[in-house]
């Protein structure tokens, strides 16, 4: 199903929250909505979801071309997962995905028996069929947001919103279910819609990313794209670290610790290049973080694979050359 | 009771957060000077009451609920025979008050837990404007005297009172005369014999007041409950495609089921035992009496046996609520510990 809103705005009392959203998902995608704390992310999903109304004057919320805003929460058609869970703590697994299937109008409502199948089939592909029994309390967190994801899937939503769905789980358990998410949306293809404050997150899971801040989408794009060319210096910076370098003239260079190249002399280093010494070498695994101190006291980190940092083989103090490989060149009027 | 061990870090610095750690006098005299207290106002009064209501036997104390009859076929002088009837009239008001103090409980009970359970859930789940102010009027019962509040009403719906005029002439049924007329009269069956005029004085001010004083507690157990638990569970059902109703009934009210009983206890308790509030209200007529106001008139009649009778009955109304609130505290905790979702 596609998903189209125009113009929405949102303000609580005095302060806006989103100002004049415009955003159109594809059937199928799989789009994180990322962004800091306040950047209305959230907000902007609780909309969509109809959980809040947006401002008077605001433009249509459209699920397949039609308008839902006048449209109740519950008869929207979605799947909502909460960062909290949400599940039904006095209600079993079992009867916490039934739960949307026995509320639905008598008509519509499913036998006992084609309401078991269901769960079932759900416990499968949440892999948790011998937890039927239990109650959300004797669950780990990642075991309790799956099955808050199954509850979700047994009305078979035309959506799925996900808000922040594995921010409250440590961050093993969130690498695992991210790529479970993926592979799940891979077999399912629900309009999939993700709240997420963590890029890593939202770059590896999504198909496509709206980078949000201050109430405005600032870029929607694949992840790459959104990685590699970013709109402007707000996306730039909230998709990793950085170093800034001001130029004689006024121009500022953005440029990613991975992105520096260290080089023991002058000559290989090209004519870029500038001198420093090393001030701070911290290894983290496969990446080595290096500090770096220039004559003026600032700092520069640079991040170089382990096997590349034996090649150099530095030593704290060492004097060194070091020049961008890739740069980004953004006007400096942005603030965060 | 137990001492609870207090493991100290290793290295635990003297400026670290300290323990407070009594000494044994100060522990002792601390513990002596509560059960000192509880005793010299708590125990002894109550043993008193249940002494004296026992002083004329247990006979006696039977004696004011079920008074003794006069032996068939024995002649009795004018002044025994005015002996039993007064006895029998005495038991009787005294009858008459317990079934006052069960009704006014019934019709309280039920309208405090609908309007506890909105109050909790629009102050709870609603941010609007003057919510704060909701939640202090909320309390007002709590630090305004019973005797102002039936004032209020005497002033409010008494013969020269705002709504006077309209409050005097009020006829309303008595619910307890209903009964069988038959169809002759048309399609409806029931009727009622008796009405009362008026409101002060009567029944319906005393059911006035007691809603009065007791409508914080149910609001009031429920509202921090229903604050810490937000609203995610009932957004949930909501999306699912729920409605309202089933939602209220299937998730908003099995999370505060336990929080709503020990409020309907506590109110309970405070309904069968308020004495001010109706006491303004009720104008005195032996018939408007409840338990608390009954217990009143024995005592100013010198019928101390007979008032503290009425007042261990009372008493054990109280230890019954007491013993229900513990047992209820008892299991919400143990439900909460089952039931409880960590934030991980």
């Amino acid at each position: 199903m596609t998903i189209e809103i125009r113009n929405i705005s949102k303000s609580y009392g005095d302060s806006a929250v989103l100002h004049n959203v415009d955003l159109k998902i594809e059937s199928g995608e799989l789009v994180s909505l990322l962004g800091p704390s306040g950047s209305g992310k959230t907000t902007l999903l609780r909309v969509i979801a109809g959980i809040e109304q947006a401002d008077q004057g605001s433009g249509p919320v459209m699920f397949d071309g039609v308008d839902v805003s006048g449209v109740d929460l519950g008869k929207r058609g979605i799947g909502f997962v909460f960062q909290h869970y949400a599940l039904f703590k006095h209600m079993s697994v079992f009867e916490n995905i039934a739960f949307g299937l026995r509320a639905k109008p008598r008509a519509e409502r499913p036998k006992e028996a084609q309401i078991e199948e269901k769960v079932h089939e759900l416990l499968d592909l949440i892999q948790l069929r011998s937890f039927e029994l239990r109650f959300p309390s004797q669950l780990s967190g990642g075991q309790r947001q799956r099955v808050a994801l199954a509850r979700a899937l047994a009305v078979e939503p035309r959506v799925l919103l996900l808000d922040e769905p594995f921010g409250a789980l440590d961050a093993t358990v969130r690498r695992e279910l991210r790529r479970w998410l993926r592979r799940l949306h891979d077999t399912i293809h629900v309009t999939t819609i993700f709240v997420t404050h963590d890029q890593e997150e939202a770059l590896e899971v999504s198909d496509r990313v709206a980078v949000m801040n201050a109430g405005c989408i600032e870029q929607f794009a694949a992840p790459q794209q959104v990685y590699e060319n970013p709109a402007n210096a707000f996306v730039f910076k909230f998709l990793g670290n950085y170093n800034l370098f001001h130029g004689r003239s006024g121009e500022n260079a953005f440029v990613r610790p991975h992105d520096i190249v260290i080089q023991r002399t002058a000559e290989s280093a090209g004519p870029d290049s500038r001198q420093a010494i090393v001030s701070h070498i911290g290894f983290s695994g496969p990446v080595v973080r290096i500090e770096l101190e220039r004559d003026d006291k600032s700092h520069v980190d640079v991040e170089v694979s382990a096997p590349a940092f034996h090649d150099l083989d530095l030593r704290r103090g060492e004097t060194v050359w070091f020049a961008p490989r890739v740069q980004h060149d953004f006007a400096l009027d942005y603030v965060i | 009771m137990s001492e609870v061990p207090i493991r100290q870090p290793a290295g635990r610095t003297a400026a670290a957060r300290a323990v407070p750690q009594a000494s044994p006098i100060v522990r002792r005299a601390l513990i002596a000077t509560a059960v000192l207290f509880l005793t010299i106002f708590i125990v002894v009064p109550l043993a008193n009451v249940f002494t004296q209501a026992f002083s004329k036997g247990i006979e006696g104390y039977l004696a004011v609920f079920w008074p003794p009859q006069p032996p068939d076929g024995a002649t009795l002088t004018f002044s025994q025979k005015r002996r039993f009837a007064e006895a029998s009239a005495q038991a009787a008001r005294t009858w008459s008050s317990i079934g006052m103090t069960a009704a006014v409980a019934a019709v309280v009970l039920p309208l405090n837990v609908v309007f506890g359970l909105a109050a909790a859930w629009a102050t709870t789940k609603f941010n609007f404007r003057g919510r704060t102010l909701l939640t202090t009027l909320i309390d007002l019962p709590f630090s305004v005297s019973p005797v102002v509040a039936g004032l209020v009403f005497v002033l409010l719906l008494g013969r020269n009172g705002i709504f006077g005029d309209w409050a005097t002439h009020l006829s309303w049924p008595d619910v307890f005369s209903l009964h069988w007329v038959g169809f002759a009269d048309g399609a409806w069956p029931l009727a009622f014999s008796r009405r009362f005029t008026g409101v002060i004085f009567t029944p319906l001010a005393i059911v006035l007041a007691s809603i009065f004083v007791t409508f914080p507690f149910v609001a009031r157990s429920l509202t921090p409950l229903m604050e810490s638990q937000g609203s995610d569970e009932e957004l949930a059902a909501l999306s699912l495609g729920a409605s309202g109703w089933r939602t209220f009934f299937k998730i908003t009210l099995p999370n505060v089921k336990w929080a709503l009983l020990y409020g309907v206890i506590l109110c309970t308790a405070r309904a069968f035992g308020e004495f001010g509030a109706v006491s303004v209200v009720s104008g005195h007529v032996d018939s408007n009496d409840t338990m608390p106001l009954r217990i009143e008139k024995l005592w100013n009649e010198y019928n101390n046996q007979a008032a503290f009778t009425v007042a261990s009955a009372l008493a054990l109304l109280a230890v019954a609520t007491l013993v229900a609130k513990a047992l209820v505290e008892w299991k919400s905790a143990r439900d909460a510990e089952r039931t409880e979702v960590g934030k991980s």
